[in-house]
């Protein structure tokens, strides 16, 4: 079941096009990933969804409410977490928690979400004083403490040294396994490979791609090798192993191209007809290239 | 909105512009208090008119304009409340912080510097009430113009010691060029201040400057709301 609806959603500032037909659908109980470099309109998306700001057109429908007209029932039913947001210096963690609870009809019992994550000892901390990890656990437990059907995670390890961000990531595979859908956006392309069922490739204010990492990744890989001895007869029934598409030979140097697990075959196969080699390297594709693939533009 | 106030009002108190919008107008009260005459009409109005002017264009432009810039407004917005109601909240605790200041400043200069009490409570009230209006207004002016909670305090600075100048707070008035002084009692802290003086000397308050701390009041928070933005 689609819990958020996206369609042909457009807003300009000023002659700027910042969307240009923006449209996804995200799945019930899945890590969703909005994916794409800076200023590219992922902030502005998802602050649409949010009814936070309004389309020039295009619809938007989140559990098949309007997230403008139906604002209240929407925001009891979603969690946030904002890019560059902070609290007040003096407020405590509990204080914080608290608070957000009391705006929600129906909120998730502050203390437990304490101890999920791991603010158990900072309960009494001021904002100020805390850490860039354990601000942002902090958030989280304030997107999560109205008990949401959806939360929205925008940029969340931004800043985060990767020790911080590894943690990070466990925590939203959390959220998750709790049955919350996310919204992740990133412009981390590790970070939506290691956690998004599916994502949503942004570019200059479209979407270029919806696909499982995977499957954007998909296509194919380059194996490189040296035959030591020069003996090729057994080279020559590669072409034959399913997932090899090609092999190109020039003297000794020997190129595979293939998708999926080829390599695993590829080197099953020279095992088994006792071919020696040597220098033998994989090129594997990563999110980056199809990225590159998709806009004809690297991504940072 | 019961436990935002709660929450807000511990903020505050860990806030220490508040401790000193209450102890700088007590502190100068005591200072100049100990060589009054007993009955003295003149200091207590303008400690009252420097402790609401501190609050309003200093600690309430700050306070609401560093609220934006952390996002907590913005925030705020993402929740079934709306941020409208945190404005409220901070409003009616700043009045209150406005309040006690006075209170502090009535009871210390009527029990221990033995100075005059006003017997028109009615127009003192009155009086209170559209002053604390008018400078609160442009406390909310600062807020919806300024860029960042430092700015606001800049300016709320900037614009505190002139306006003070002109309404007659740093040097008595007759001391100060005439024509300088006839203009300082039109800008809103000089008509509060003179409207206190005028009680604290028995007469009733001139409605011409009711007036003019109303009309500030009025437009001032006109356009404050015309020019504010939530992020």
């Amino acid at each position: 079941m689609a819990v958020i609806e996206v369609t042909d959603l457009r807003k300009s500032y000023a002659d700027l096009n910042v969307l240009d037909g923006v449209s996804f659908s995200v799945e019930e109980g899945e890590i969703f990933g909005i994916l794409g470099p800076n200023g590219t309109g992922k902030t502005t998306t998802v602050e649409c969804v949010e009814g936070l700001r309004r389309p020039d057109s295009g619809s938007i429908r989140i559990f098949g409410l309007d997230p403008v007209k139906d604002a209240r029932k929407v925001r009891e039913l979603i969690g946030v977490q904002l890019q560059q947001t902070q609290l007040p210096e003096t407020i405590k963690v509990w204080e914080a928690l608290d608070l957000y609870a009391s705006f929600y009809a129906d909120p998730r019992d502050w203390r437990e979400l304490l101890e999920e994550w791991g603010l158990a000892d900072k309960r009494n901390a001021r904002f100020g004083k805390l850490s860039g990890g354990q601000k942002q656990r902090l958030f989280i437990a304030l997107a999560l403490v109205g008990n949401p059907k959806v939360a929205f995670l925008d940029e969340l390890t931004t800043g985060l040294d990767p020790q911080a961000r590894r943690t990070t990531w466990e925590l939203v595979k959390r959220v998750r396994a709790s049955g919350v859908t996310v919204v992740l956006v990133s412009h981390f392309m590790d970070e939506v490979e290691e956690l998004c069922d599916r994502v949503a490739v942004f570019n200059r204010g479209k979407v270029v791609a919806v696909d499982t990492p995977a499957g954007l990744v998909g296509g194919e890989h380059r194996m490189r090798f040296t035959l030591m001895a020069g003996d090729a007869s057994g080279v020559a029934g590669l072409e034959d192993l399913p997932e090899v598409i090609e092999v190109s030979r020039e003297g000794n140097r020997v190129v595979v191209t293939g998708r999926g697990d080829f390599a695993t075959a590829v080197t099953a196969h020279l095992a088994r007809h006792h071919v020696l080699v040597s220098d033998l390297r994989i090129d594997k594709r990563t999110l980056d290239d199809a990225f590159a693939a998709l806009t004809g533009r690297s991504f940072e | 909105m019961m436990k935002l106030a709660v929450v807000e009002t511990k903020l505050l108190t860990r806030e220490p512009g508040a401790l000193f919008s209450l102890l700088i107008p007590l502190f100068i009260l005591v200072v100049f208090g100990s060589s009054i005459q007993p009955g003295d009409t003149v200091l207590l109005p303008m400690a009252l008119a420097i402790a609401v002017g501190m609050v309003g264009l200093y600690l309430l432009p700050t306070t609401l304009a560093t609220y934006r810039e952390r996002g907590i407004l913005r925030r705020l917005s993402a929740t079934p409340v709306r941020p409208g109601n945190l404005l409220v909240v901070q409003l009616i605790l700043q009045l209150i912080l406005a309040v006690t200041a006075c209170g502090l400043l009535l009871a210390v200069a009527g029990t221990v510097l033995g100075a005059h009490l006003p017997t028109g409570v009615l127009s003192a009230v009155l009086v209170f009430l559209l002053g604390t209006a008018s400078l609160f207004a442009i406390g909310l002016l600062i807020a919806a113009l300024a860029p960042n909670g430092r700015a606001a305090n800049g300016i709320g600075v900037l614009l505190y010691f002139p306006m003070a100048y002109l309404a007659g707070l740093m040097q008595p008035k007759d001391q100060m060029p005439a024509m300088v002084a006839r203009i300082g009692e039109y800008t809103p802290l000089g008509a509060f201040g003179q409207s206190m003086r005028e009680i604290w000397a028995g007469a009733a308050p001139s409605p011409l400057l009711l007036g003019v701390l109303a009309g500030y009041a009025l437009v001032v928070s006109i356009a404050a709301a015309k020019f504010f933005r939530w992020e």
